[in-house]
């Protein structure tokens, strides 16, 4: 099967029930392509269940295949953002020679291509708008240098967490982390190599936590994690864990814990921080 | 439907430097097995490697695999780009062709009388013009091998300094997309390799 060079367009795409004329009025009255009506039912339908992302772009090419019978379909996206980036029908491979003649335009690409050129241009900014909200999402709640959460989205699982444990009586630790000596690195070494053992770091934290945890970066060298399930002195599993990921990894640095459990330190976020950032600082105060 | 961690994962996936494309192949069971990452980097074993690290948070049983394309984007570079067709109209109520052609985004468009055949090919050399090609040479025959559908269409083009004819051929739908593929077919080697 092979795709065929650009898109030819056959006609131009008239609503039903309108005249050319007025379908001009309506083009003006929705500005930015999106006025081809399955699309807009299909962002709806997607919104109401989920926010859009990588995972809209396969429903959109999925069903724009369905729509005009169409046994290939690829989408070459380019945006400051996020480069260029290739989707093709249902997730299938893209081998290297396509992608090479397909990445220098943007541009829907389609077989066979007798798709109209403004429905092919209407589903690709679908899809651009879809990637750019994803990424957006993604650095909205993650440290861009670890890839782990950042503090508001760990506030946030705070705020969970701690509802939850009110409502249903679930347990949950929070255990805070602060590397060892950390300072000394980014002094002796330069901020590039304490931003890569950062890295590391962070790495080895999502490697440690379970599914259901949430790890985060809160601050330059301090990172904490939420576990679900866990009080008191169960927090060890996760701190053995940690250990022996650096170990594996090689990563010469050290760490120490502060951990507070709810309800039994606290039923309240901040209180238990603030019991787990006095434990944390006692242990500092015991190593020094 | 995508669950939020594939989506996430591809996207994490997405976000390194080169990488052009991700594709999965799952297991009987649900679980990601293994994943292509088609990538532009001189670096694509640094890639590899920091992809592994991404995959094995997500799914530790996955095999990474990278298709790396830059050898072959340098190789298009030496080439240079070609001329590509994007479309061709017959306006039968005056007899005029339209042909639509693109070349590294720009978009170059030309229209000629005399029918689908002359008009075809005098349509693509407008249209190379339009793109900004300076083509120093003139239609000399268009012909379609035979009467029925199918067939092809040879083009001859003249060099305008009389240095030799170029020829082109083509079969495509119709008469007058055959002659505009031929056209450029005459021409493509030219267009490319010569500075114009």
């Amino acid at each position: 099967m092979s795709l065929k060079e650009g898109v030819v367009a056959d006609s131009q795409p008239v609503l039903p029930g309108t005249t050319p004329a007025e379908t001009e009025a309506q083009i003006v009255e929705f500005p930015g392509q999106f006025y081809e009506p399955w699309l807009f039912q299909t962002m709806l339908g997607e919104l109401n269940t989920r926010e859009l992302g990588v995972g809209f772009i396969y429903s959109i090419l999925n069903q724009f295949a369905a729509r005009h019978a169409l046994n290939d379909v690829v989408v070459t996206l380019s945006h400051d953002s996020f480069g260029t980036q290739l989707f093709r029908l249902g997730g299938q491979p893209i081998s290297a020679e396509l992608a090479v003649r397909l990445s220098t335009e943007p541009g829907v690409y389609c077989e066979p291509d007798k798709v109209p050129a403004v429905e092919c241009d209407a589903v690709r900014t679908a899809c651009q708008l879809a990637m750019a909200l994803h990424r957006a999402r993604f650095g909205a709640t993650h440290d861009p240098l670890t890839k782990i959460a950042n503090r508001r989205s760990f506030d946030e699982a705070m705020e969970m967490a701690a509802a939850r444990s009110a409502r249903y009586g679930w347990a949950f630790t929070v255990v805070l982390v602060d590397l060892n000596d950390f300072k000394r690195v980014n002094d002796l070494s330069g901020h590039h190599v304490g931003d890569d053992m950062l890295r590391q770091f962070g790495f080895a934290l999502r490697q440690a936590v379970r599914q259901g945890d949430t790890a985060a970066r809160i601050g330059g060298d301090e990172f904490a994690v939420i576990l679900s399930n866990v009080e008191g002195h169960e927090a060890s599993g996760f701190t053995e864990r940690l250990r022996a990921r650096l170990l594996a990894m090689n990563v010469m640095i050290d760490f120490t814990t502060g951990t507070a459990s709810s309800p039994r330190d606290s039923a309240d976020p901040a209180e238990l921080l603030r019991i787990a950032d006095g434990r944390l600082y006692e242990k500092k105060g015991m190593r020094r | 439907m995508m669950s939020r961690t594939e989506e996430d994962f591809e996207l994490e996936l997405r976000s390194l430097a080169g990488v052009l494309n991700v594709s999965m192949s799952h297991r009987e069971s649900g679980d990601i097995d293994v994943v292509t990452l088609v990538v532009n980097t001189k670096e694509s074993e640094a890639t590899q490697s920091v992809a592994s690290q991404i995959a094995s948070l997500y799914y530790p049983d996955a095999t990474v695999i990278v298709d790396d394309t830059s050898q072959l984007l340098s190789l298009q570079r030496d080439l240079g780009s070609r001329v590509a067709f994007v479309r061709a109209d017959y306006d039968t109520a005056d007899g005029t062709c339209e042909v639509q052609l693109t070349i590294d985004g720009r978009m170059g468009v030309g229209r000629a009388g005399s029918g689908p055949l002359i008009g075809g090919a005098e349509a693509t050399l407008a249209a190379l013009r339009d793109l900004g090609y300076d083509v120093p040479f003139s239609l000399l025959t268009v012909t379609n091998v035979t009467n029925g559908r199918d067939w092809p269409v040879v083009v001859t083009l003249r060099s305008n300094d009389n240095n030799g004819d170029r020829f082109g051929i083509a079969k495509a739908d119709d008469d007058l997309i055959s002659a505009a593929k031929a056209t450029l077919d005459s021409l493509n080697r030219f267009i490319t390799t010569d500075t114009i």
